[in-house]
């Protein structure tokens, strides 16, 4: 009952700021009256250099932050993989449930709960055409997780990032190229869906009565516009994107 | 354009309704496999395809066929969160004239581009609202789509914690009916002139 008031307070404060600087201590003040720790409301960008349009709100500590950038915890995070594969919110211990998790992740795991990280909560931020995102809510190592909190976490995640999207790009309704996917071609897709049943340049070329080096910069230009470097996250980002055209919103 | 259709001209333009029941199927019970009545095999209605609802619809001029729509309830008759999930809101469900209910938003299997359907229909909720002395709308959602809801770029918030109904996690929220938000969409779809047909007010009152 009173959960959902402060809820609902700090809805409507995050619906009312126009800066990233107001956003940031009234996250800071929910996030610790629903118990969490720690949090990191992102959109899933990798890389170190990043549009000034992505969100990026977080609290966990640089040098925390240095060391998965350095060991490129991003490529294969497995919070991050688990977000494609879910619509909704997560606790990390279930991970290994979800995902066929690779040795190096389970020593990822491993590491982040070495550097100070308990338990977490996450909720996949899925915007149809828009780069994909999430919400990271956790407690410190050997703390435990407000399971009560877990409703009410997960409006504050939609809202926060609804907030810092419309803040990112600053206010207007375009969103700038940088975040916003282009949808590909039919000549695009038809490439990335034969990656996805497993041919080779050379295989589509002959199927699509193309040349191998024109699917090859097919291949590529589809990379580029969903941002992603593999053709494993190409096949994926294209599917989900496919996936949700008609998945219609309100019950 | 968006037609509107109510308990007046709901004969007249009976084949757009047939085909969003179709639709509706397709989108709700078949794909995203929501446990709802179906009519005839084919057909998605229920109690409140009744006399009180309201559609916006985006239909196919030549062939008839339903292309996106949205049902609109008054929170003043029986709605879905009067009636299935009054345990969503903290406190009494809405029960006012000036709040309407939307549910079954959807857009049709395979029409072109879903995105630009869902707009204009949120562009013809904003018209239809400020027209209609409608202050705000409420509706249940999966929190799978909240993300998508708020996305649209209207003023929302919750009416109650979200919670657990037959395995998925749904709640219900409150958009905000605006001059603000209208012309924001007006905006960002290039609309000079409004989407709904002042002649299709008068027949579907």
């Amino acid at each position: 009952m009173g959960q959902f008031h402060d809820v609902q307070a700090f809805v409507r404060e995050a619906n009312r700021v126009t800066e990233m600087a107001e956003l940031e201590p009234a996250l800071a003040s929910i996030m610790q009256s629903l118990g969490f720790d720690l949090y990191a409301f992102v959109h899933h960008v990798p890389g170190s250099v990043v549009p000034e349009s992505v969100v990026r709100l977080s609290n966990y500590p640089e040098a925390w932050r240095d060391i998965m950038r350095a060991r490129n915890y991003f490529a294969d995070n497995p919070v991050i993989m688990a977000c494609q594969k879910r619509s909704v919110g997560f606790i990390w211990s279930q991970l290994p449930s979800l995902l066929n998790l690779s040795a190096r992740q389970k020593e990822s795991l491993d590491e982040w709960n070495r550097m100070g990280f308990g338990e977490g909560f996450t909720v996949p931020m899925h915007v149809p055409g828009e780069i994909m995102g999430s919400c990271s809510m956790s407690v410190g190592r050997g703390a435990s997780l407000p399971e009560a909190s877990l409703p009410a976490a997960q409006y504050v995640a939609c809202f926060t990032f609804e907030a810092a999207r419309r803040i990112a790009r600053g206010g207007t309704e375009k969103l700038t190229p940088s975040t916003k996917v282009r949808n590909l071609t039919q000549r695009q897709l038809d490439c990335v869906v034969l990656v996805g049943r497993g041919k080779s340049d050379w295989d589509i070329s002959r199927l699509l009565g193309i040349s191998d080096q024109t699917v090859h910069q097919h291949v590529e230009e589809a990379k580029r516009r969903f941002g992603v470097a593999s053709r494993t996250q190409l096949v994926v980002r294209a599917l989900y994107n496919s996936q949700l055209t008609f998945s219609d919103i309100i019950q | 354009m968006i037609r509107i259709v109510g308990a007046k001209n709901r004969e007249a333009l009976a084949p757009e309704l047939q085909s969003m029941h179709r639709h509706r199927k397709q989108v709700f019970v078949d794909f995203l496999k929501w446990d709802i009545p179906v009519i005839d095999g084919q057909y998605e209605i229920d109690q409140f395809d009744n006399d009180d609802a309201v559609y916006l619809m985006v239909s196919d001029p030549q062939t008839r066929a339903h292309l996106g729509s949205v049902r609109l309830l008054p929170t003043q008759c029986p709605h879905l969160m009067s009636e299935i999930f009054p345990f969503l809101c903290d406190g009494a469900p809405p029960n006012s004239e000036d709040v309407w209910e939307i549910t079954r938003l959807c857009t049709a299997p395979k029409v072109a581009d879903p995105s630009t359907v869902r707009r204009h229909l949120c562009t013809a909720l904003m018209e239809y609202g400020l027209l209609h002395g409608i202050r705000r709308y409420v509706s249940v959602t999966h929190m799978a789509f909240l993300a998508q809801v708020l996305a649209v770029g209207w003023n929302c918030e919750p009416l109650g914690l979200p919670q657990m109904v037959n395995g998925e996690e749904i709640g219900a929220i409150a958009i905000e009916v605006s001059a603000e938000s209208l012309s924001h969409f007006r905006k960002s779809l290039g609309l000079k002139r409004p989407l709904i047909a002042l002649s299709d007010q008068a027949q579907a009152a």
